[in-house]
């Protein structure tokens, strides 16, 4: 392997310096966080450092994602990154990070046995990073695939998704995608990593995480460990974001040569867990579109009694990598959450029905709410399900983590066990009309013939469905106030661009 | 605290201890394996989780079993068919029972069975074996509603069609086979989709052959009587009529020389190769399955020496792994890499033959052998930590032999593999003739 033994040794000094200055205050046992199960033989560890994608300096948007990739899959002052994953093999045992908005984890799980050489080389990544340039080149070169490549291309749906939290956000700290932009990526240089890691990855920005069955002296050794960490005293927090107001209906399209349509629609919401409001709304989601659920009535309504998709779902907290989860992930908490529709692929000649139908569906949803038999079954549906949330100590240690972030008194867990089969439905109703609207909205498509739809959408053009298969009586019916239905969208309201355009700059 | 539980602890460590032959079986847990009259297996595990039951009901029928031209997709197609409900609780019934119950749940198929699985609350218990037996036993569905699904199907196979990994899949199959029903992937063939909505008359064939008592195992893990429930499940499978029709499926003639294609996708992504050989089927050879796995990642793996080269210090490639499948038939053993620049590709081909070679002259060293199967071990073990991840763990095993002893079989194989093994089927079946190689590349 080719490396800058040079400039290692340079950065060597300059961390031992560092940390021979700064370092040595232990993490307090307030920032630490202990999820015990005795007979658990492994052990889970969870670093919450408080820093993510809005933490990113304007123009080198990526940086948290790529400087916490350099720690989890780079070398150290004294071994090369081939040594560690040499070295990591026979434990079995990895680590890994993952950087999002607010937050970024440093998570991994080892069995007992392995203990004493897994921690070495878990505590030397974090305190003792070389960010060697040979590194973060290829570090680089996978964002930079992914970017240009896999999101652009391969998977409409995230495409859709991530296109619609730039749109909802554009302007504010949450407005870029945590793997930045191909420009800014390209432009990230060491002496950035260095700076940024110095300033963010911080001992006053680390909660510790630790479950299963470690010991106490574990606790201590980990919470000394990590008062090596570099420390600045300068407060790197991001104040939350306020997203611009939006103003009717905005659509971006992104148009590619796309085989069928993606559609995602969203906007900011002013609640977050932790409140009882706040589980009333979830309670009255989960009966329009809980996640990957045929018990979701968006699915019922556009996958279940037309065939035209795969799913169809929503949200009240952001739910990234949906395709690939059936349960809400951890540690990508937001001060600032949002409503989320997401309408996985439908044919491209159903695309304007599919959003009438949506749309209508959720003002029907607001003005109605639920009905008392729709509640009782949601309710007892949703009270169970919950109990799936958190089936390992690795995702309960993240929920408690998420406890610190949103401030809550007790779990949300408990929460959530206690609250949802206290609600009445009235309750639910009103928080719905309370927190959701319809008129003013984001929508991100990503389709063919961009120019072709925003006209059909300005123009309100009727958007009548054939379908291949005889439908119930009730659906035809239906269809035809759908096809017809409203959108109420500007021409000045919509927006084309390339997908070629997208995370570009 | 379970005994089960505690016995993960100790088993763990025992594992780490013996090096050469293990007695007692890898899986750590007691279970109980029974037959019922119509020639369904269950298998019960019992762990103390606290009040959470899994139950999975896997059905020994995958895309495999479709040979008849034209109608692949159907065993995934029936993945979602089952949820349609039956004469007893018709589809909107099942549907509000089911969500009353909270459970997680869902189905997949693969290429060798289709897995159905419900993880809840063991007051329920009864409630779910009753709606399960029933479904198998009883589906029904109008025309309407199968037709309804295909389309569901149709959106499903144009959702996965944007990735390039999917194209890459169906080229290899249709590239590697020839008369063996591996041909096609488990979604199936385009055309066939299309033309799903007018087979709504195979469809009942389809079922009728395929969801009998003598194809299906089923699997309960978790907090539950062990009495009640052989009760229960007596009182509502026990009347299912047999009637397995066995799938009449051609074997491979073995290949007598290499093929290989290129393939265009519309979409932009980095070229990737795909170099495929054919494996052993596993039930039948699980020892040499177990080598092979072991090779797979000496040779391949993040530990090897070609990754470290490729990925870490020429940087020629965003990633090369093996992906070796425990097949019923033979299957595939693919070594896959996405490369950088597509002048690279002959480059990293040869690489990839090369390293083989070495494997096929040398046998590997006995103490790296040895890290990579106590790594096998551990991560085995630390994966069985909840009742739907043992379930979903044994899942395979129990599809492709229709028993729970292949698991501690094929990893006391991979316990006793020696170098001379790894060179062996090195050998065996890394052989020119039976190498399949795409290259995958996007649109400039």
């Amino acid at each position: 392997m080719k490396k800058n033994t040079k400039f290692n040794l340079l950065l060597a000094v300059i961390l031992i310096g560092t940390n021979f200055i700064f370092g040595g205050t232990p993490v307090s046992d307030e920032n630490t966080v202990l999820v015990p199960v005795k007979e658990d033989p492994t052990i889970s560890f969870r670093l919450w450092f408080k820093v993510g994608s809005q933490n990113d300096p304007a123009g080198k948007e990526g940086l948290a994602y790529i400087t916490s990739a350099m720690l989890a899959e780079g070398s150290t002052t004294s071994r090369t990154y081939e040594e560690i994953v040499s070295a990591l093999y026979p434990l079995a045992a990895d680590y890994y990070a993952n950087t999002h908005v607010e937050q970024t984890v440093f998570y991994g799980r080892v069995h007992k046995d392995k203990l004493d050489k897994y921690y070495e080389l878990y505590t030397d990544a974090l305190l003792n990073p070389a960010f060697a340039e040979e590194d973060l080149n290829r570090i680089k070169s996978q964002v930079l695939n992914y970017l240009e490549n896999s999101l652009r291309y391969s998977s409409d749906e995230e495409l859709g998704k991530a296109a619609l939290y730039n749109f909802v956000y554009d302007g504010t700290p949450y407005g870029h995608f945590p793997q930045g932009t191909v420009e800014s990526v390209r432009s990230i240089t060491v002496e950035d990593v260095q700076a940024f890691y110095q300033e963010n990855f911080c001992r006053e920005n680390v909660v510790i995480g630790l479950g299963g069955g470690y010991d106490k002296k574990l606790v201590k050794r980990l919470q000394n460990d990590l008062g090596n960490l570099p420390s600045d005293g300068t407060d790197s927090s991001v104040t939350a974001p306020e997203p611009a107001e939006i103003n009717g209906r905005e659509l971006l399209i992104v148009e590619k040569d796309a085989n069928a349509t993606a559609i995602s629609i969203g906007f900011p919401i002013d609640i977050l867990r932790g409140e009882r409001e706040w589980y009333a709304l979830a309670l009255a989601n989960s009966y329009f579109g809980e996640h990957r659920n045929s018990s979701s009535h968006l699915y019922q309504v556009i996958r279940e009694a037309r065939g035209l998709n795969y799913g169809d779902y929503s949200y009240i907290e952001r739910y990234p990598n949906g395709g690939r989860r059936s349960k809400p992930m951890q540690n990508v908490s937001l001060r600032q959450q949002m409503f989320e529709i997401w309408i996985r692929p439908v044919p491209n000649e159903t695309k304007h029905f599919v959003l009438r139908a949506t749309v209508r569906e959720l003002e029907d949803f607001i003005e109605n709410g639920l009905t008392e038999e729709e509640f009782d079954l949601t309710q007892q549906f949703f009270s169970k399900y919950v109990l799936h949330y958190a089936p390992t100590t690795m995702a309960r240690l993240g929920y408690a983590l998420d406890d610190k972030f949103y401030d809550i008194d007790g779990s949300h867990l408990e929460n959530l066990r206690t609250i949802i089969p206290s609600l009445t439905r009235e309750e639910v109703n009103s928080t719905v009309k309370k927190y959701l609207q319809s008129e003013d909205m984001k929508i991100a498509l990503v389709t063919n013939n961009a120019d072709s739809l925003k006209s059909a959408l300005v123009d309100e053009i009727v958007s009548p469905i054939e379908y291949a298969t005889p439908k119930d009586k009730e659906v035809y019916e239906a269809d035809k106030v759908i096809r017809e239905y409203p959108l109420n969208i500007s021409a000045d309201d919509v927006r084309i661009v390339r997908v070629e355009e997208m995370f570009e700059k | 605290m379970s005994k089960n539980l505690g016995r993960l602890f100790v088993l763990i460590t025992l594992g780490v201890m013996m090096t050469k032959t293990v007695t007692a079986g890898i899986f750590p847990y007691d279970y109980k394996v029974n037959t019922l009259e119509n020639g369904m297996k269950y298998v019960l595990i019992p762990l103390e989780s606290p009040d959470v039951v899994s139950y999975f009901s896997v059905v020994r029928t995958g895309s495999r079993d479709e040979y008849e031209p034209g109608h692949s997709g159907f065993a995934h197609l029936f993945e979602h068919m089952m949820f349609r409900g039956t004469k007893n609780f018709p589809g909107d019934v099942y549907d509000e029972m089911v969500t009353r119950i909270g459970a997680d749940g869902n189905a997949y198929t693969t290429d060798d069975y289709t897995c159905y699985y419900m993880t809840f609350a063991n007051p329920d218990l009864e409630q779910v074996i009753m709606l399960e037996s029933d479904r198998f036993q009883n589906l029904e569905y109008s025309e309407e509603e199968f037709q309804t699904e295909t389309g569901a199907v149709y959106g499903e196979f144009r959702k996965g069609r944007t990735s390039p990994w999917s194209v890459l899949y169906e080229e290899m199959h249709e590239l590697a086979y020839n008369v063996h029903t591996y041909e096609h992937t488990t979604i199936g063939f385009e055309e066939d989709i299309k033309a799903m909505p007018t087979m709504y008359e195979y469809s009942q064939s389809f079922f009728n052959r395929y969801y009998r008592p003598e194809n299906v195992v089923i699997l309960v893990v978790g907090d539950f009587d062990e009495g009640e429930t052989v009760t229960l499940l007596q009182k509502y499978y026990g009347e299912w009529e047999p009637g397995y029709v066995a799938p009449k499926i051609t074997a491979e003639p073995s290949q007598k020389e290499p093929r290989a294609r290129k393939v265009e996708y519309p979409g932009r992504t980095l070229p990737i190769l795909d170099v495929a050989y054919k494996g052993p089927a596993f039930g039948k050879n699980k020892d040499d399955m177990a080598a092979i796995t072991l090779l797979g990642d000496l040779a391949f793996g993040e530990n090897s020496a070609l990754y470290k080269k490729l990925v870490i210090q020429e940087q020629k490639v965003q990633f090369i792994a093996p992906g070796f499948e425990k097949n019923r038939d033979p299957g595939l053993l693919h070594i896959f890499s996405m490369v950088k620049a597509k002048e690279d590709v002959d480059y990293v081909k040869e690489l990839v033959a090369e390293t083989i070679a070495t494997y096929q002259e040398e046998p590997v060293d006995k103490a790296t052998l040895e890290e990579l199967k106590s790594r096998e071990k551990y991560q085995f073990l630390m994966n069985l930590d909840t009742p739907a991840s043992v379930a979903h763990n044994l899942a395979r095993y129990i599809a492709l032999t229709g028993g729970i002893e292949a698991v501690n079989e094929y990893y006391e194989a991979l316990v006793n593999a020696s170098p001379d093994d790894i060179q062996q089927v090195a050998q065996t079946y890394f052989v020119e003739n039976a190498r399949n190689t795409i290259v995958l590349k996007g649109a400039e």
